[in-house]
């Protein structure tokens, strides 16, 4: 009995524990509650709402629980026993309803919700009140390997390896493909994910309100490298991003589809490698996409890791 | 051959050679070394104990379902142990393997497991855990306890009740084989293409996945037919639709999942085999192939998948708790059309798992609320359950414990369940570990009913309780292990923690990390004693004597039969008045009677069939995943032969005679801890016993 | 009390055994389980029509539907199934009066039927690979060839058991297993002939016209 209690109250002490470490809610770390775009900013807000909407039912049910399981627990009850009372038109109605009601809400939210943040098209970018300045979009083509990100700039004709700089409050229009294997393109603070296939296209919008760096990687599992499938994204002023994109000009390496060919050689980011490229062949996305559709593959390589 | 394989093949033994033992891992050998210690302790065990002729004449060939159910739960178990090991080397791996400056040991860059082992790692506890333990567990008890609470004597098809066991083990045991031989797949339980596919998947890993998915889910669909005709045909008379316990209802919605969404999982599957071995293109980006074609596929079968292991659960929880409420469940209507209606919708629901995939914004809307309005049948299960607890008089042994704790996780599970199904948020949280504590919730939920269910009905199966000190503390160190484990990793994915890394590269991360690591250690305090209460109960089990209502307050017909329950079940077919039928007939004092004159009684005959049928499916699919070609024609054409032959048989029943059944009747009545029994006439009314409520019976529901 | 249905139907007092029930009949309960295992090959064939569906266009420059479907073949491979159909039928109302011999001669006519088909379907698929049109090629290729073949080797496992019901009724006679077998392989030859229907539909009428 007296070990009982014991381990009771360890248990007790060990499932409030968890509470303390939301202490650090509050460090920037906390990536989907510290949105710099507002992408990621309504799909923090909708999360909230829903949030509210669940806790508003799942505390008093669980209080309610807790409460009858104290009341009429055998050792020491506190209510009547009624050992055949099993069914009340008045609460089946009460307890369809509440979950009727609720689940209605939330969809409503969720509508409202999509509509905001669709990658094709998302309110919360293009409905203009929101934005201050509302420059011209820069189109970014992104092509995933195995395992590295290629960003290709179409207008400004130049392309980065892993490294992904955008200019702040101004609307940037991704279209998405990969050489290989499906990837999920994710930067938590910016934008929500979006799937990088072979042979297809997706798309997605991002704007980002505040300068500075962010992260993004890969959100889905796309073979050994997977875990280094990371890149920066860095937000600059639109003065200082124009200086960036005449700096790559200025630099000597190019990106043709033969060297493309050879950057999406399977190989695993483990040294953060960064390249910058100042001409792109004409059309290496569609090009990428034309190449997988027709049989291209980048194989593994059989027990690739296995010793690394 | 019509596909390029990378390393060597040959027409004799295929892909196989000694280079694919992996000889120079010391994991490996050390599992190996761990695994054939216990073989040995086991084959000790049972030469000194002198089982090897009970074991091979009444378990192997068994096609009693209550023997079929255990051993159906002790694959469960020991595929549960084996992803519960490959759990705790994911976390230790990712706990070590943090930030730039973390060392790394063994051939790993940080951590002990290099990717090409860690990937594996998660790949086996995903598909094992799901397919191979909650499955079988769940498949188990609901063969053990659907006839009895029906009041039959069997399943409908006893053969193919046997098929199904031995099928699932043959795909359990090629998971198992491929720890040792070759490597198991890298691309985790759902296995997305074009990943899967050859080039970005060359090894035999995945070809091991999809012959043991596809054996174990052949079984399972039997298994499902089984237990639907079962119900529909075998009920005790009386024993009207609505007069059948949750329990039922649930095991009848459940399965209905299965024989709609599980073909559809071998059709992916299939197509995904012939990408593999003759070079189609169904799943390929190139050449026509359609890379979500499997994502849509699979997840057709995958969500109704999650909902087959949870109504089960549902069903165990509506079981427990009126039991240790010493009430009958509220609103039993409702439940039933809750449980029906969890089947239904759970159709329609697919799409969730890839909001991120970028289908338009109606669609994706529609799949969203679709995937709420779930949340509404079960929102409705948790008050019922509720509201069974009010006026009752609740004790909290440990099958209530483990109920209870289902419930919580539950709550947890719905409220993050409906803020997946809202995509703004989906679109940050998907393939995150919020997204893995989210399911795992559930699965604490399922893993908690099924341990609860062992407890309960343990004893009238096995005729003796378990231990309930230390099965408390197995509750206890469960639940503060699940909550350490999970709640760090709900905080993770609001940090942005993606799923299946197997290296982390945020510092930051690293206390929560820690946090994890001390919960999976109760988990492992958690698994030391439940082996102790094992040991502990079979020690004891001649002081923990069970009677037929062997908690005093049980409601439902399996009660009625001798705990343990003989091989025939009832002796003479019940007549049924009532839902909870036992129940009533204690509040009548009808209890402690047994018929006064005995019939003959068919019983199905034990086979061997259905054993061989299974290693000879083992055989195929080890031949056809080392691209074996003669073996695993040789092994199918034997399976098809065995089947033909087995057709021919015409005696596979026997009949046990009238006097036989009464004599065993009353052996089990002389030993029976109850009492004296009272002789009541069969088919006709019994004197003296009034349709009032008279003589409450020795603890009747009463207070 | 509850409204919960209590009492037995007798008047006087509640029955609590009863060894008068006859218990579930066996070929009903065979069938039925077979019917539900046909509802698992239904949603099998579904999920593989599915994927038809989804890839019949993508011919990624090969041959398309139009130029390897030949719709009076097809008739032909129809009038078979439905032949063979036909014939089992005849077979069943023969089982019906209890004819050992008339049984075995329309299986045998089913069978003959069965295989022609069968042979139909090889020799169309035999005549397009040795053209260099093979499933390989392209992912409209790969499900056309895989919805047709599975079909046909549901075909082929159905003359199989043909053979075996045969040979059980020649040896056997008609036992209650024999019998419910038979009705089982009825259900079993209907249903694929009614997989030939959606076949013929959605694959080579479709794809004509």
């Amino acid at each position: 009995m007296k070990a009982d209690r014991k381990y009771r109250r360890i248990a007790r002490l060990l499932l409030i524990s968890p509470v303390l470490l939301l202490g650090g809610c509050s460090t920037p770390h906390f990536w989907l509650i510290h949105p710099k775009g507002p992408v990621a900013g309504a799909e923090l807000h909708f999360m909230i709402l829903d949030v509210v909407v669940m806790l508003g039912i799942i505390l008093p049910t669980a209080a309610l629980l807790v409460w009858f399981l104290w009341r009429y627990r055998e050792s020491r009850p506190r209510g009547k026993y009624d050992g055949h009372w099993a069914s009340s038109t008045r609460i089946e109605a009460v307890m369809w309803g509440i979950p009727l009601l609720a689940v209605g809400l939330l969809s409503y939210f969720s509508f409202v919700g999509i509509h905001e943040v669709n990658p094709y098209n998302p309110g919360a970018v293009t409905a203009d009140k929101k934005i201050g300045t509302h420059a011209d979009p820069l189109e970014v083509d992104v092509i995933s390997t195995d395992w590295q990100w290629v960003f290709v700039y179409p207008a400004q004709h130049i392309a980065t390896l892993n490294r992904l700089v955008v200019p702040v409050n101004t609307p940037v229009h991704f279209r998405l493909t990969s050489a290989t294997v499906t990837n999920s393109f994710f930067i938590p603070q910016l934008v929500g994910q979006i799937y990088a296939m072979p042979g297809m296209r997706t798309k997605q919008t991002m704007l980002v309100q505040d300068t500075g760096t962010y992260r993004g990687f890969s959100a889905t599992l796309s073979g050994p490298g997977f875990s280094w499938m990371r890149f920066q994204t860095k937000a600059l002023p639109s003065r200082a991003f124009d200086k960036w994109v005449a700096k790559v000009k200025g630099r000597q390496n190019d990106l043709t589809y033969a060297g493309f060919n050879r950057v999406a050689q399977p190989t695993i980011n483990l040294n953060h490698t960064v390249k910058y490229y100042a001409r792109v062949q004409k059309g290496l996305f569609q090009h990428v996409i034309q190449e997988v559709k027709q049989g291209k593959v980048f194989s593994t390589r059989m027990g690739m890791t296995s010793h690394m | 051959m019509l596909v390029h394989l990378q390393g060597p093949w040959s027409p004799f033994i295929g892909r196989l050679s000694l280079h694919q033992i992996p000889y120079d891992n010391p994991i490996i050998v050390g599992a190996f070394a761990f695994a054939v210690a216990v073989g040995i302790a086991l084959f000790a065990g049972v030469t000194y104990t002198g089982s090897w002729r009970y074991l091979w004449r009444e378990w192997l060939p068994s096609v009693d379902h209550k023997k079929i159910g255990v051993m159906y739960i002790l694959v469960g178990l020991v595929m549960m142990f084996r992803g519960f090991i490959d759990a705790v080397m994911i976390r230790t791996q990712q706990l070590m393997a943090v930030g730039p400056q973390s060392a790394g040991h063994l051939e790993a860059l940080h951590g002990y497991i290099p990717p090409f082992h860690f990937d594996q790692i998660y790949s086996s506890h995903g598909t094992i855990m799901l397919i191979f333990a909650a499955t079988p567990i769940l498949v188990g008890l609901m063969n053990i306890v659907v006839p009895l609470q029906i009041g039959a004597r069997d399943m409908a098809y006893p053969y193919l009740n046997a098929l199904g066991l031995w099928l699932t083990t043959a795909g359990a045991a090629l998971v198992m084989v491929s720890l040792y031989l070759g490597e198991f797949s890298h691309d985790g339980w759902i296995g997305l293409t074009p990943l899967t596919e050859l080039p970005y998947s060359p090894g035999v890993g995945v070809d091991y996945w999809l012959w043991a998915v596809q054996i174990g889910s052949v079984g399972t669909t039997l298994g499902a037919v089984n237990i639907i005709a079962t119900i529909i045909k075998m009920r005790a008379p009386g024993m009207k639709w609505l007069r059948m316990p949750v329990f039922t209802w649930c095991a009848m919605a459940t399965n209905l999942i299965v024989i709609s969404a599980f073909p559809v999982l071998a059709g992916a599957l299939f197509l995904l085999t012939l990408d593999r071995y003759l070079g189609t293109h169904f799943y390929t980006a190139a050449l026509g192939g359609n890379v979500m074609l499997y994502t849509d596929l699979f997840w057709v079968w995958g969500h109704p998948e999650v909902y087959f292991l949870v109504l089960p659960a549902f069903g165990i929880m509506s079981e427990i708790i009126p039991t240790f409420s010493k009430k009958p469940l509220f609103g039993y209507t409702t439940m039933v059309l809750a449980a029906l209606g969890i089947s239904g919708v759970s159709w329609s629901v697919w799409l969730h798992h890839f909001f991120v995939m970028g289908a338009g914004p109606n669609v994706v809307a529609f799949f969203s609320m679709s995937s709420m309005a779930v949340g509404i049948f079960t929102g409705v299960k948790v008050f019922n359950w509720a509201f069974t607890m009010y006026r009752g008089r609740l004790r909290f042994d440990s099958p209530m414990l483990w109920a209870i704790g289902a419930l919580s996780f539950l709550l947890i599970g719905g409220l993050t369940g409906m803020m997946l199904a809202m995509p703004p948020i989906d679109y940050q949280v998907h393939n995150s570990v919020f997204l893995i504590a989210h399911f795992h919730s559930w699965l604490m939920t399922i893993s908690f009913a099924a341990l609860g269910a062992i407890t309960y009905w343990f004893p009238k199966v096995f005729g003796f309780k378990l231990d309930e000190a230390t099965g408390k503390r197995v509750v206890w160190f469960w639940i503060a292990g699940a909550v350490l484990v999970f709640t760090p990793m709900y905080i993770l994915g609001f940090m942005g923690m993606t799923r299946r890394l197997d290296y982390v590269a945020h510092p930051s991360w690293y206390p929560l990390l820690v946090a994890e690591q001390v919960g999976i250690g109760l988990f492992c305090v958690a698994a030391y004693y439940q082996f102790k209460q094992l040991y502990v109960s079979i020690r004891d089990r001649k002081h923990n004597r069970a009677e037929a209502d062997a908690w005093g307050s049980t409601r439902t017909l399996e009660w009625m039969t001798h705990s343990p329950v003989p091989f025939y079940n009832f002796a003479v077919t019940p007549q049924i008045h009532a839902r909870d039928e036992w129940a009533w007939r204690k509040e009548r004092g009808l209890t402690n009677l047994m018929p006064d004159r005995f019939q003959d009684i068919h019983m199905p005959k034990d086979t061997y069939v259905p054993a061989v049928l299974g290693a000879l499916a083992f055989v195929f699919g080890f031949g056809m995943v080392w691209r074996i070609w003669w073996l695993g024609a040789l092994a199918l054409l034997a399976i098809i032969g065995v089947v033909i032959w087995r057709s021919f048989h015409r005696d596979t029943g026997y009949v046990i005679p009238a006097d036989e059944v009464e004599r065993m009747e009353r052996g089990y009545l002389e030993h029976a801890p109850e009492g004296a029994t009272e002789e009541v006439p069969v088919g006709e009314p019994a004197p003296g016993v009034l349709a009032s409520s008279q003589a409450p019976s020795r603890q009747g529901a009463g207070s | 009390m509850k409204s919960d249905d209590t009492e037995s139907e007798d008047t006087g007092g509640i029955v609590l055994w009863n060894d008068a029930h006859p218990g579930p009949d066996m070929i009903s309960t065979r069938t039925l389980g077979f019917w539900l295992y046909m509802l698992t090959d239904a949603m099998l064939f579904a999920s593989i029509f599915t994927a038809y569906a989804i890839l019949w266009h993508n011919n990624a420059g090969g041959p398309g539907v139009g130029q390897v479907v030949d719709l009076g073949y097809a008739f032909g491979e129809t009038v078979l199934v439905f032949a063979s159909v036909f014939a089992f039928g005849v077979a069943m109302a023969a089982l019906k009066r209890g004819s050992h011999r008339s049984v075995v001669r329309w299986i045998g006519a089913a069978f003959l039927l069965g295989a022609g088909f069968l042979a139909m379907e090889i020799h169309e698929f035999a005549a397009l690979a040795l053209q260099g049109i093979v499933p390989e090629r392209s992912g409209f290729l790969s499900s056309y060839y895989t919805l047709v073949l599975t079909h046909g080797l549901h075909i082929l496992f159905g003359l199989l058991w043909m053979a075996v019901m045969v040979a059980q009724v020649l040896r056997q006679g008609f036992t209650e297993g024999v019998v419910y077998r038979l009705l089982n392989l009825r259900i079993f030859w209907h249903f694929q002939a009614l997989i030939w229907v959606f076949i013929f539909t959605f694959v080579y009428l479709q794809g004509k016209l």
